[in-house]
């Protein structure tokens, strides 16, 4: 016991940086930075979407953090934006997008996870570290190459596929749901990875004797996967689901890569839509309005999942 | 230098496994077949445990096919067989290296002439360095290579200043939220959960504003500035990984070092950032990566000129018509260090990403 009065009387020798609370100072830098770069655009952005801010009268004359001749307009952005009927299809799409994709994302994620895990298969941890490549491929990178498969063009890879089942050949990215369909199975595919990863140590946690048990009990395969394996990776799986649905929600690269939210807007993801309004037709007080309106949808969700899924537990233990 | 060198060790012991499979692979099966015949093992568990193990080799096959794809036609050449109207084939039929000599373009490190005056006279030493040609993309008909190097090394100008800013930040924060108790901690360390998954789109979200911020202090087209942006968007992510890597060293380990008199610095230096070497690796790579592969926001901010990789990679696309072998040549060049990397990190990746660390 002595050993411990020792480390006392030395914790309370410590010079005060060393002390307990002060170690705030370590983590203010990070913080600081983070909020820099995140939260103070956040509160400029709010500032730019009370104001009809166009590249000409919001660069004109004004020094740092000012709005230019821009002038305060109140909330007409908002009213312009929510009267639009392609703000909702656009918000309508990416709820859609979030549902479909998920589903798919899971789906994929516990089927190959379970493929992978199945302890009759051999060189699964080599299989595994083959498996988790496209996440450490730059996003662009893999975009652009599911683009070139769902290429319009008879070459294309899903188009060559058509015609050695029979079928004709589609211009994926000329049609709306063609188009929306290929962004579900490139997002699938970007997100499988994770989906994955947390799955599979999720199912390494899963007790053997469990299972054992189960068989014992006679239970078949499917019999076992619903009422042993899936209620032990529930958890991880969901609070997995809630971070990718975000994702989902936020997508811009697969849309903006692959035909820019087209055919005709149609597809336009909301910071797609915010994002083209913005930079291309110069409407940066409405672009503005719009990526707040979806940060708030976004996070509502994020709150909504925290408290009734009560994702915070693990973390408040800590 | 000890993670150099532990680095290293993991690599080859890694290449050391890979290699072993395929024999480990054999000697399973002839131990299988050895059984059969003894009639330990019946022909259907030897079946269900091939068939089980070819599924999931095909599954996997099925998932990565889109990387072989591109692969092939970036050696296909601009009349490949990958896009024949004929329809795919596994390998092209007239293999060419070509489209990565137009990546690279020139490999020459030219000639130079180094004069040095010599002190108190009128004599001068003139050394001649002798142009050495690695490359000479004319050689094999390319006239106009790709602006690969210039993206490059503009990649590099981002990336590199990323890095050392975000892990200013990272490691003691980290180190922090690993060790001790402070008010706020469980927020900072929730909120930084949170935004890992949340950041790059509120990223984007936000960009409007930062793109008018940027222009008015003249800061946009400034690779430093980005980098500075970049290490800002790695800081949740980033932290929240190294600090579960933190978690799994024992504390008995800076207990035993406070007892032997060492001052606290001397603790984390000598103990803890040691321990954690895995973590720092991984930490490392994925910052780097942030400046390496983000595309909006540099495509917003850069011009032409200051483009890096990503923004490069997309400019090659037109509208219309994509040059694909040379795309997916100029891709490949750029992804397959990048894939390569992750794939040797990846055990540690796992680990953090596992979620492990939530509880700690």
């Amino acid at each position: 016991m002595s050993t411990t009065s020792r480390i006392a009387d030395r914790a309370a020798a410590l010079p005060a940086i060393e002390r307990e609370d002060v170690s705030l100072l370590l983590v203010l830098p990070g913080l600081f930075l983070f909020a820099a770069f995140m939260f103070f655009p956040m509160l400029y952005l709010l500032g730019i979407s009370f104001t009809n801010a166009r590249p000409s009268n919001l660069f004109a004359g004004g020094s740092f953090l000012t709005f230019g001749e821009a002038t305060f307009v109140g909330l007409e952005n908002y009213a312009t934006v929510l009267a639009d009927g392609a703000f909702w299809n656009s918000l309508g799409s990416t709820w859609l997008f979030v549902a479909t994709s998920l589903v798919l994302k899971i789906g994929l994620g516990l089927g190959v996870a379970l493929v992978v895990t199945n302890r009759r298969v051999r060189g699964a941890r080599f299989l595994r570290s083959l498996l988790i490549i496209p996440m450490g491929l730059p996003a662009i990178f893999t975009i652009t190459i599911w683009r070139g498969i769902f290429s319009s063009a008879q070459f294309g890879l899903a188009n060559q596929l058509l015609n050695w089942l029979g079928a004709g050949t589609v211009a994926w990215l000329n049609e709306r749901w063609a188009a929306f369909f290929a962004y579900n199975i490139t997002e699938m595919w970007l997100a499988y990875p994770f989906m994955v990863i947390i799955t599979v140590s999720a199912l390494q946690d899963v007790p053997r004797e469990l299972h054992e048990a189960a068989m014992v009990d006679g239970a078949g395969y499917f019999a076992r996967f619903f009422h042993v394996t899936l209620p032990s990776v529930k958890r991880p799986v969901l609070f997995a689901s809630i971070l990718t649905a975000a994702a989902s929600f936020q997508q811009f690269l697969i849309p903006y890569a692959f035909n820019e939210g087209g055919p005709a807007r149609l597809n336009e993801l909301i910071i797609v839509y915010g994002y083209r309004e913005a930079f291309q037709f110069s409407q940066y007080g409405q672009g503005a309005a719009i990526m707040l309106v979806a940060v708030a949808f976004i996070g509502a969700f994020m709150w909504l999942n925290v408290k009734k899924g009560r994702l915070a537990d693990g973390v408040d233990e800590a | 230098m000890s993670l150099v060198s532990l680095v290293a060790e993991k690599i080859a012991d890694d290449v050391r496994k890979v290699a072993n499979t395929p024999r480990e692979l054999a000697v399973e099966a002839r131990y299988a077949v050895g059984a059969y015949r003894r009639g330990e093992l019946s022909a259907v568990q030897i079946g269900r445990t091939a068939g089980a193990t070819g599924f999931a080799v095909l599954v996997v096959a099925l998932l990565l096919f889109p990387i072989y794809w591109i692969a092939m036609s970036a050696i296909s050449g601009t009349g490949g067989s990958v896009y024949a109207a004929g329809g795919f084939s596994f390998f092209p039929e007239n293999p060419s290296l070509q489209p990565f000599v137009w990546v690279l373009g020139d490999l020459i490190v030219p000639g130079l002439t180094i004069s040095v005056n010599v002190p108190f006279s009128d004599l001068a030493l003139v050394f001649d360095t002798p142009e050495i040609a690695f490359l000479d993309a004319s050689d094999y008909g390319v006239d106009n290579p790709s602006n690969f190097k210039q993206y490059f090394v503009n990649s590099v100008i981002v990336s590199v200043p990323t890095l050392v800013l975000a892990m200013c930040v990272i490691v003691p924060a980290a180190y922090a939220l690993s060790r001790r108790e402070f008010i706020m901690r469980r927020k900072v360390l929730f909120g930084y959960v949170l935004f890992t998954q949340v950041g790059g789109g509120l990223g984007i979200a936000s960009l409007i504003a930062l793109y008018a911020m940027f222009v008015q202090v003249g800061l946009n087209n400034n690779r430093l500035a980005l980098a500075a942006y970049y290490a800002a968007t790695a800081v949740p992510f980033n932290t929240w990984l190294l600090k579960t890597y933190m978690d799994g060293i024992p504390v008995s380990y800076e207990e035993a070092a406070l007892v032997d008199g060492a001052p606290p610095w001397r603790v984390v230096t000598e103990i803890i950032l040691p321990l954690s070497a895995a973590g720092l690796a991984t930490v490392t790579i994925f910052t780097f990566l942030t400046g390496w592969m983000e595309f909006v926001v540099a495509q917003t901010m850069l011009s032409a000129d200051k483009f890096t990789l990503p923004v490069g990679l997309f400019a090659l696309i037109d509208e219309y018509s994509i040059p694909w072998a040379r795309f997916s040549a100029f891709a490949l060049t750029f992804a397959s260090p990048v894939m390569l990397v992750y794939l040797f990190a990846q055990r540690y990746i796992e680990g953090g990403l596992s979620f492990s660390g939530m509880e700690g």
